[in-house]
């Protein structure tokens, strides 16, 4: 017998490959911890999901979130540079395309760094300066 | 008024919170846009709060939430006791109290660093209650905060533009 295509149609499907889900199990669908949509899905702002709305991968801790809603939260002062999840401070892996939203949340991080630093530095100046006069009126 | 930027989320969290599964928690009202929700709490076998009293907690989501916090305080709740059948009765009004804790103003605002500094998306509705719920179960103290009357005067209606100074960790 002589089959003969006359049509046919491709199907594709997509998720991220996310580390934390890279596990022999399968499949398990993780939220965003601050949307609480599917990272296959969009956060709030975005239509379409994939590309025009990545994912960012924690490298301090293991939590990963879509690249707009951490962008948000850390834009925030009161986020100061922390995770959400676990409130360490948040870093994030890097990928070998850096994009302009990229770069964006780096300088954000490091804003948020040299808040940390210049805030532990007023302490310690704050501290010397009492032990100073410590000096002084123990001599 | 429009939907609110996160409603998906909130939509998650209302399905979870109207299935009623957090014992001694009960959603009274909620708007359509699910921003502004009123809980009853009540808590069960403690010598400071009787059983029969029911505390309303008014929940305000605003524009920025998760990346804000809501507005959280506790609220005088008028509920209409219409279990008489005589319709001719008066009607009986019972108003609800604000809890006496050592963090609870009398005006309903908390002094909560979950409600303040140390909010984060990752914290819910849910997240809220629990640790209000939890807050009223492990008090031990019949009494307002030391600085009750000066703050009740002067305090803004949104308590969060109130500065607490969180300080006591053990209430």
């Amino acid at each position: 017998m002589k089959v003969k295509i006359l049509e046919w149609k491709s199907f594709a499907t997509w998720h991220w490959d996310l580390a934390t889900s890279a596990d022999d199990s399968g499949y398990v669908e993780e939220l965003c911890g601050i949307c609480r949509v599917s990272f296959d899905g969009t956060c709030p702002n975005c239509k379409y999901p994939g590309d025009d709305c990545p994912i960012v991968l924690g490298s301090g801790c293991t939590h990963n979130f879509h690249l707009h809603c951490i962008l948000k939260w850390l834009e925030q002062e009161s986020s100061k540079g922390l995770c959400p999840m676990c409130r360490q401070i948040f870093t994030f892996k890097e990928p070998e395309q850096t994009s302009d939203v990229l770069i964006n949340l780096k300088t954000l991080i490091d804003g948020h760094r040299v808040m940390r630093e210049r805030f532990q530095q007023g302490n310690e100046q704050e501290f010397e300066a009492f032990g100073a006069d410590q000096d002084l009126q123990m001599a | 008024m429009s939907r609110h930027p996160f409603h998906r989320r909130l939509l998650k969290e209302y399905q979870s919170l109207s299935q009623a599964t957090l014992p001694g928690i009960k959603l009274v009202s909620n708007d359509e846009n699910l921003t502004n929700f009123i809980f009853q709490i009540r808590i069960a076998n403690h010598n400071l709060y009787p059983d029969y009293e029911r505390y309303y907690l008014s929940i305000n989501i605003t524009q920025d939430y998760p990346v804000d916090c809501p507005q959280v305080k506790f609220i005088i709740y008028e509920s209409v006791d219409d279990d008489k059948e005589d319709s001719d009765s008066i009607e009986i009004i019972e108003k609800s109290k604000i809890p006496i804790h050592p963090h609870i103003y009398s005006n309903g605002h908390i002094c909560l660093n979950l409600l303040g500094e140390d909010w984060t998306p990752a914290c819910s509705i849910e997240s809220i209650l629990l640790s209000i719920q939890s807050m009223l179960n492990t008090n031990d103290k019949l009494e307002r905060p030391p600085d009750n009357d000066s703050y009740i005067k002067h305090a803004p209606l949104d308590p969060k533009r109130s500065r607490f100074v969180y300080h006591d960790d053990n209430v």
